[in-house]
Formats: C-alpha cells, structure tokens, sequence
C-alpha cells in the first residue's frame, strides 16, 4: 500500500491548524447540540536530578531532567477536546505544552476521529482515522495518555511516547460478552497507517530511556547540531509504504486485561532522505502485556516488548535487536496510590556488527501519588536507572555506565467537564 | 392465688386489644371497599453455596392458575452522575417507563441491545429527553457507548409481586393464599436462573424459606476512579 506524499502538512501549519480543529469542534457544538467535553491540565514539577540531557535536550540521559534543570520545571499544559459529531462520531483532540527546547510551543499529541456505532447484539465496532496511540501500553490509562500509578511511564512505554504514533486508520472489534452474561470481553484490532519510517531511531542511536513527554506531531527529538542524530521529526513518510499492526485484548470482568500486538512499520531499509539525512528504519516488535486489580486496591501489571529495526545505508543490513520488560504493582486507598516497578531493558547489535548503539539497564521507580479531588493531583516519585550504553562513550565521551537518578515533587490542576463530570 | 391472677388479668387486657384492633380493620376494609382475603406472610432469603446472605438478589413472584392482580406501571428515574448509572440496578413492572436524566458535566450515550428492549438514547449536557417504555418482561442491561465502565440493570417483570432482598439477604412480602412461581435473579449470579426458579403454595401459615445459590457470585465492579480512566 502507498501512501501519497501530497498528504504532508508543512510545520508552518502546525499553530494554525490547532487553531482551526479547536474552533472546528467548538462549532460543531451548534451544530450537534452537544457540547463540547473539554480539559485543561496544569502540571508543575519541583525535580532534582544528576542525569545529563535527555534525548529529547540532545543528550544521552536516561531521564527526563538533566542535572541542569533542577528547580521548578514545567510538566505539562495539556488542551484536550472530546466533541460528539452527530450520534455516531467525535472528534478528540489533545494539544500539549512540553517546555522551551520544543520546536512548536504547543503542539499536538493525539488527534482524530472516532466512528462509534452502538453495540448490536453484544458486538461493536470503532475506527478511529487520524492521530493516535496504539493499544500497547497498560499504564497510559488516563486522558492524555498518563500513566495513573507513576509519574514516568515504563522503559517500553516512553518508547511508545516516543516514536510511536498511528497516524492512519484502525478497526476494533468487541465482542463484549460480560454484556450478555459471560465472563469476558474480547477485542481484535488492526490499523494501517503512515509517517512512521524514522521509528526506532531513538532506539538505535540512545536506547530506551524514562521520560514522561510525549513527541508531539509536528515536533521533533533532539537538538539541531546535537550527535549522533541532529533534531530529526519521527512522524514522517519516507518510502511511501504503509505499516500495520493487528492486536488482541481479552478481559476478564474489569479485573484482568491481556493485550498482545504485532507491529510491523514495513519500511524499506534501503530508503532514505538525504536533506536531512534521514533512515527509514525497518521496524518490528511483538508486545504483550496483563493488568490485574483486585477490589482491595491492589494492580499489578507486567509488559514485555521484543522486537528488531534495521537500516541499509549501503549495502549490509544492520540491525539492533530489542528487548524490554517491567513489573508494576501498585496499591490504591483512598485518595492515596503508592506503586513501585522495576523496569529492564536492552539493545543489542546483530553478530557481528559490533556494539554501537547497545544498551543493557534496569531501573526502579517508586511513587506516591495523592489525589484529593479529581482536579487536583499530588505525586512524588524517585526513579533511578543503572545502563551502559555505548553511545554515551562513542558521542559524548563520558563513560558508557551511568547511575541516574531523579527526583520529582507534581502539583497538577485540571479544568474543565472532562476533568470531573 | 394472687399472682396468678395478673397474668389472667394481663392476658384479657391482651386480647380485648387484639379484638379491638381486628375491629377496627374489618371496619376500615369494609369503608374503603377491600375484599378481605387472608393472606400470609412470605420470607425468602437468598444465600450463596458459604451460607452467607445475598443483598441486592432480585425476588418475583408470579401467580399459577389464575390472573392474579393486574401489575401497574410506574415512572422511574435512570439518572447519570460521576460515570456511573444511579441506581445500577431497578425492577420495574411491565409497561414502565424510565427516565435517563443526565447529572454528569460530560455526554454520554446509553445503550441496550438486550432482548426485552433494545435503544440508545444520546444523553448531552444541558439537553432532556423523553421517557423510555419498556414493555416486554426480561432484564435490560445498560451501557454507555461513550464510558465502558458504566453498567446497569432493569429487571421488567409481568410478576405480581417483587423485590429485592435487603442486608440481611432476605426479602418478605405479604401474598393471599394460592400456587405461585418464586424466581430469584442477581446481576453477579452465575447459577442458571431458571433452576432456581421454585413453586409455592401459600395456605394459613406463614412461609420462610430460604433459597441457596449452587455458584459463587462474580465479583463485584471495582469502585469507580476518581478521573477518565481507559480512554485507551
């Protein structure tokens, strides 16, 4: 399948048409006599840290703040809208305000549209056409794909912020037996979509990191003039064919999720973009994942992802296989919710290719977060990781072991219906 | 002989009050035009394979060999606050009709595609609509097509009588004499309904029986989140 290259929006465009679909959904409002289901976050961290540069800032740090940035950071301002179009569709957007190193001040993490027909005789169907996360992660729970038991999201789901989005089109199924009697609902899912040929350049140049911002559409990672990669954007189409992935949910009640996915962005290895020069990255992985809760409070969650992306500059293949895991658990009372999680990872090279870009690490994170009301939300979190990477030797000179940790105090609001119904 | 002479006193003083009551109802049945019909009190109690009561359990009772009384519709109210149906579970008589007013900031679209009544009606802030009949017996289960984590119950029934049992797992009703069909439905029940289903003959005596579950119940939902969880 091929995807045409008329359809690239220039960055220029980015203000203006965040502009244009808010106005757009507010209108529909008048049009479809419902209003608007709209929130705004304001997030604000006290951090200290003794990470370098994250890999978004140029750096090779782990974490998101580096050792320069302690103090009073912004989080996150995040606009979100959720606006029926008529019974059937809605339209979601989510626009986030990261910090000054972004290319665009806001930008848009999530964008789409939903086709959301009623469930018929214990089946549904949904599609969603646009912008969007695929079903991987089992934290990213919450609005705005936040993770309600940590402040940083797990080593595979930093990755999924990261380089992942779905920007094309993607079909559920739902077979919701808990509605007719049973005990499970099962789900099936596919998508096709473009504008992801640079994923798993992250991967390959730093290796997995612990960062809570999300890339946003139109914005990019790394700094320009930054190595091993300069400021590149990862949501681009550069060989004009389409990935797809397919997935299966399975629950038990609302006790027990099971999720497992096969994605595949279907690049061509041998393409790529010369100003600035720019790989498509073959990339694939297989996923799968369970969250468990117990109606004493108790959640547990265990994710595994393993997969390989591969570039041809010339004419050797090279590959750096992957592989990441975590356990989470996580106990809720009341309005407190107290998690810890232990997180692994690794990037290797293919035989024989020696060992730039690997990586081998572990991380624990333990978090407290309080949350009196449903607009205001309380969270302190350590998180500290031990990895060797070679990049940080090969393009920093520092040493390739590294020990970081970070601190972060959370002071967040939200406004709006959506926040709080 | 003097003491046993307060209990006599005691106990005609107990029954010139007795009579003195029965009196008194003969003579307000007999003013406002009701047959009185003997009726006896029935108690049932619903508990699981443990032993332990079952609250919330659904009890109706249908009458064999003849029409019994007519049921009478009522209006009942669905509202929609914090995400969640309220109540999440109603019985209603055939005929009803429902009103899903909606109390939350937030849209919703509620749903059913079960048997006995299938619908949707969008529920947008600010914005009323009209009642929902519900004509056919069965449960109707409902749910949000916006919010999957909201569910609720509407038993219909054609019975005479219902209920739903109380703390202690016990329900208990007053019935005339005759052949009914008890049946006992809980929304977490995994035991086939139908087995449970009993018939009663109700004569001069009281009646308590006690009806025990062959399964455990699922597990209750969890309690609801303080935000919008599993928007993905």
């Amino acid at each position: 399948m091929r995807i045409p290259r008329a359809l690239r929006v220039p960055r220029s465009a980015v203000a203006p048409l965040i502009v244009a679909a808010f106005a757009f959904c507010a209108n529909a409002y008048g049009a479809s006599g419902s209003a608007p289901d709209w929130e705004i976050d304001l997030d604000a961290r006290w951090v200290t840290s003794n990470s370098e540069a994250s890999a978004y800032d140029g750096g090779p740090g782990t974490l998101r703040f580096s050792e320069d940035q302690k103090g009073l950071q912004l989080g996150r301002i995040r606009l979100a809208l959720n606006q029926n179009l008529g019974d059937l569709w809605s339209a979601h957007l989510d626009a986030s305000v990261w910090d000054d190193h972004e290319k665009n001040p806001i930008d848009l993490t999530e964008a789409y549209l939903q086709w959301r027909p009623y469930p018929f005789d214990g089946l549904r169907a949904r599609v969603k056409a646009g912008a969007f996360y695929a079903p991987i992660s089992l934290e990213n729970r919450t609005s705005g794909w936040e993770t309600p038991y940590t402040l940083t999201p797990s080593a595979i789901n930093t990755w999924v912020g990261e380089e992942l989005r779905t920007i094309g089109i993607e079909t559920q199924i739902d077979w919701l037996g808990t509605r007719t009697g049973h005990l499970f609902d099962v789900g099936l899912t596919a998508a096709v979509y473009g504008w992801n040929d640079p994923a798993g350049t992250e991967l390959a140049y730093w290796g997995f990191s612990f960062n809570d911002r999300q890339t946003t559409l139109f914005g990019r990672v790394g700094q320009p003039g930054q190595q091993p990669q300069p400021a590149s954007t990862l949501f681009r189409e550069i060989d004009g064919r389409a990935g797809a992935y397919a997935g299966v949910e399975v629950r038990y009640l609302d006790r027990v999720v099971l999720r497992a996915l096969h994605y595949d962005n279907r690049s061509d290895p041998h393409e790529s973009q010369l100003a600035p020069k720019s790989f498509s990255w073959l990339t694939r992985f297989d996923s799968a994942g369970i969250r468990a809760e117990s109606s004493s409070g108790w959640t547990g969650i265990a994710q595994w992802l393993k997969g390989n992306t591969y570039i041809t500059p010339v004419t050797t293949r090279l590959g750096w296989p992957f592989e990441a895991k975590f356990l989470l658990v996580s106990r809720r009372a009341g309005p407190h919710t107290f998690s810890i999680r232990y997180d692994r990872f690794d990037v290797w090279r293919e035989p024989g290719q020696g060992d730039d870009g690997t990586q081998h690490g572990h991380a624990w994170t333990a978090a407290y977060i309080f949350e009196p009301t449903a607009r205001w939300r309380f969270t302190l979190e350590w998180i500290d990781v031990t990895s060797t990477a070679e990049s940080r030797e090969d393009y920093y000179g520092y040493d390739a072991l590294a020990h970081e940790h970070q601190l972060q105090a959370q002071f967040r609001y939200a406004l709006g219906p959506a926040a709080a119904p | 002989m003097r003491p046993s002479a307060r209990p006599n006193k005691r106990s005609a003083l107990l029954r010139g009050a007795v009579g003195f009551l029965l009196a008194c109802t003969m003579i307000a049945r007999s003013v406002v035009g009701v047959t009185a019909v003997p009726v006896a009190s029935v108690s049932i109690t619903v508990v699981g394979p443990d032993k332990k009561p079952i609250p919330g359990a659904v009890i109706t009772v249908h009458v064999l060999g003849s029409e019994g009384r007519p049921v009478v519709p009522v209006k009942a109210t669905v509202d929609q606050i914090n995400r969640a149906f309220e109540p999440d579970l109603l019985v209603i008589p055939v005929g009803s009709t429902v009103e899903f007013p909606n109390s939350d900031s937030v849209s919703h679209q509620i749903y059913s595609f079960s048997p006995a009544k299938r619908f949707q009606l969008p529920l947008y802030r600010g914005t009323a609509y009209p009642p929902v009949r519900f004509d056919q017996a069965g449960v109707v289960t409902l749910g949000c097509n916006i919010h999957d984590e909201m569910l609720a119950y509407l038993v219909v029934t054609d019975a005479q009588y219902f209920g739903r049992t109380n703390a202690s797992g016990t329900w208990t009703t007053e019935i005339p004499r005759g052949k009914y069909r008890i049946s006992v439905w809980h929304p977490r029940m995994n035991d086939d309904a139908s087995e449970l289903d009993r018939e009663l003959t109700v004569g001069d005596d009281d009646v308590h029986w006690t009806l025990r579950l062959a399964k455990s119940l699922r597990p209750a939902p969890l309690g609801p989140h303080p935000h919008s969880w599993d928007a993905y």
